[in-house]
């Protein structure tokens, strides 16, 4: 797919990192950059940068091919409980889908979404992988 | 002021290769004119409805163009585009034309040509009913999302796989009595096993298809009703909520904005949904379908599997399962169905006197509720 290179830079914290969006006012948290706090529409929020680790709390094994995520397939599309709080939607790669059930601690990491621009460009953006055990 | 429905046509919704937009909309104004006792000359505004005409058929406003080619030569023209609720966003417009006295006879066409490019192109438009920074741009796909609600509904509530299917079976026999619907044919719970999965647990058969189609409805002021050669509905109200995206929600088997929209609506006009009162609601996947009626207080939360027996007068033209989705369109199906049925012209024989059609863009993203009564 192609993407607006100046959206895409715009857009590098919250593809390239993860950032959360706390409310001075509710006190609930939510992933992105956000202007406003999407629960109660204060613009007293802070941002901070997660850790990029978490759980998988639920996902499915996607087969709906787009133009272009053809070598992708099947993709595993996710929610993943971040260890600060809100839940993210992301894709879980480089996984065993025998080994993944809901529970999966996960970590972000940096891979590609798409590369069938027409000018060759590349697009990176975060993904999630399994925690690698050190 | 109040509005009545005093015209309505459809399309076979099909594939239509062989059929531009316009032959399309040609088609389902000429019923709807046929129908109503006015013609192209009578109307003032074109209220026109497309989820996808910018994406798929290159053509911005092309209600500029369907009155330039239709014949409308003294009309006000305009395009609304709300992604899968746009139908309902259109009929709301020229609802609030005729209740401010603005306009006394206003057609509104909704139409989408989704066959044009092969399914892996098409899926990528479809897409664009999520958020592109955050939602699109990671290829996140509107099956993803309903397989997940799917997941947790069925944890949740215990509710098998196999009895989710129950929604899709019945709208195919409804479909089979539908002549304009699309997949008319009938399915059984066996064919699961063997159907192509989308996003799984989510297979073709708990999905809407592929489709092209072109629906207009009639709506006019009272005085003008009373003189149409048809019995008119009346358009009661319209109302409409928005939800958090669904990482945001604390509760995904919840359809929160459809349950807002309703409570607003039910208050309002004194009117509560029963399983006896006709309704026509999305189901662009079983699951939506089953979340929505519990979202309208029909049945309790997590018995709607049990309770699709008992109502029938869901979907009777088949729902978005197997009449089909020609997104911009759909909503005006809905409304068109309904109105067949509140006057007689159905397969089934309905003596209620309210129905309700039920549209949302994603899951639950954007929901809007239309009442429609019947002519006292």
């Amino acid at each position: 797919m192609k993407h607006s290179i100046s959206i895409f830079w715009r857009l590098k914290d919250n593809h390239y990192k993860i950032y959360i969006t706390k409310c001075g006012d509710c006190g609930r948290v939510a992933p992105l950059k956000r202007l406003k706090c999407p629960y109660c529409g204060s613009r007293n929020v802070e941002h901070v940068e997660s850790r990029g680790f978490g759980e998988l709390i639920n996902y499915t094994v996607s087969y709906y091919r787009t133009e272009g995520s053809e070598q992708y397939l099947p993709r595993v599309v996710g929610l993943v409980k971040l260890d600060e709080g809100p839940v993210i939607v992301g894709e879980i790669t480089d996984v065993d889908l025998n080994e993944l059930s809901i529970g999966t601690r996960v970590e972000a990491v940096l891979r590609k979404y798409s590369s069938e621009d027409p000018n060759g460009l590349i697009y990176y953006g975060l993904k999630f992988i399994p925690v690698i055990k050190k | 002021m109040k509005t009545y429905v005093v015209g309505s046509g459809v399309t076979k919704v099909d594939r239509h290769y062989d059929k531009n937009y316009l032959v399309l909309i040609d088609e389902a104004v000429g019923k709807t004119l046929a129908n109503s006792g006015l013609d192209a000359s009578d109307i003032e505004y074109l209220v026109v409805s497309t989820a996808f005409s910018e994406s798929i058929l290159n053509q911005a406003d092309p209600s500029t163009y369907i009155a330039q080619n239709l014949g409308f030569r003294n009309v006000k023209a305009l395009t609304v585009s709300s992604g899968e609720v746009s139908g309902a966003v259109a009929l709301d417009y020229a609802h609030a034309l005729i209740r401010s006295g603005k306009a006394s006879r206003v057609l509104v066409v909704g139409f989408e040509k989704m066959s044009e490019y092969p399914s892996w192109v098409i899926n990528k438009v479809y897409s664009k009913i999520l958020e592109y920074e955050v939602e699109g741009i990671k290829n996140v796909a509107p099956s993803d999302y309903a397989a997940l609600i799917m997941n947790d509904y069925m944890r949740r509530y215990g509710v098998s796989r196999e009895s989710i299917i129950k929604w899709s079976i019945k709208m195919h026999e409804n479909a089979v009595k539908t002549p304009h619907a699309q997949l008319q044919f009938t399915i059984s719970a066996d064919s699961l096993s063997k159907a192509l999965r989308i996003s799984e647990p989510l297979t073709m058969l708990d999905s809407h298809p592929t489709s092209d189609g072109a629906a207009a409805l009639l709506l006019v002021n009272e005085s003008v009703a009373k003189k149409a050669g048809t019995t008119p509905i009346e358009l009661v109200d319209v109302e409409s909520s928005v939800n958090l995206p669904i990482y945001l929600r604390d509760d995904l088997t919840y359809f929160s904005a459809t349950a807002a929209a309703y409570k607003r609506l039910s208050s309002r006009n004194g009117v509560k949904l029963t399983t006896n009162t006709a309704i026509n609601v999305y189901d662009t996947y079983d699951i939506y379908g089953l979340l929505t009626i519990e979202a309208l207080e029909i049945c309790a939360r997590g018995e709607a599997v049990k309770c699709v027996d008992e109502m029938p007068y869901l979907n009777v033209g088949g729902g978005l399962k197997a009449r089909g989705h020609p997104v911009g369109a759909t909503p005006l199906y809905q409304v068109h169905e309904l109105r067949e049925l509140m006057s007689g012209a159905s397969w089934v024989k309905y003596d209620g006197d309210i129905s309700l059609a039920h549209a949302m863009s994603g899951p639950d993203n954007n929901a809007w509720l239309i009442l429609l009564k019947g002519w006292v």
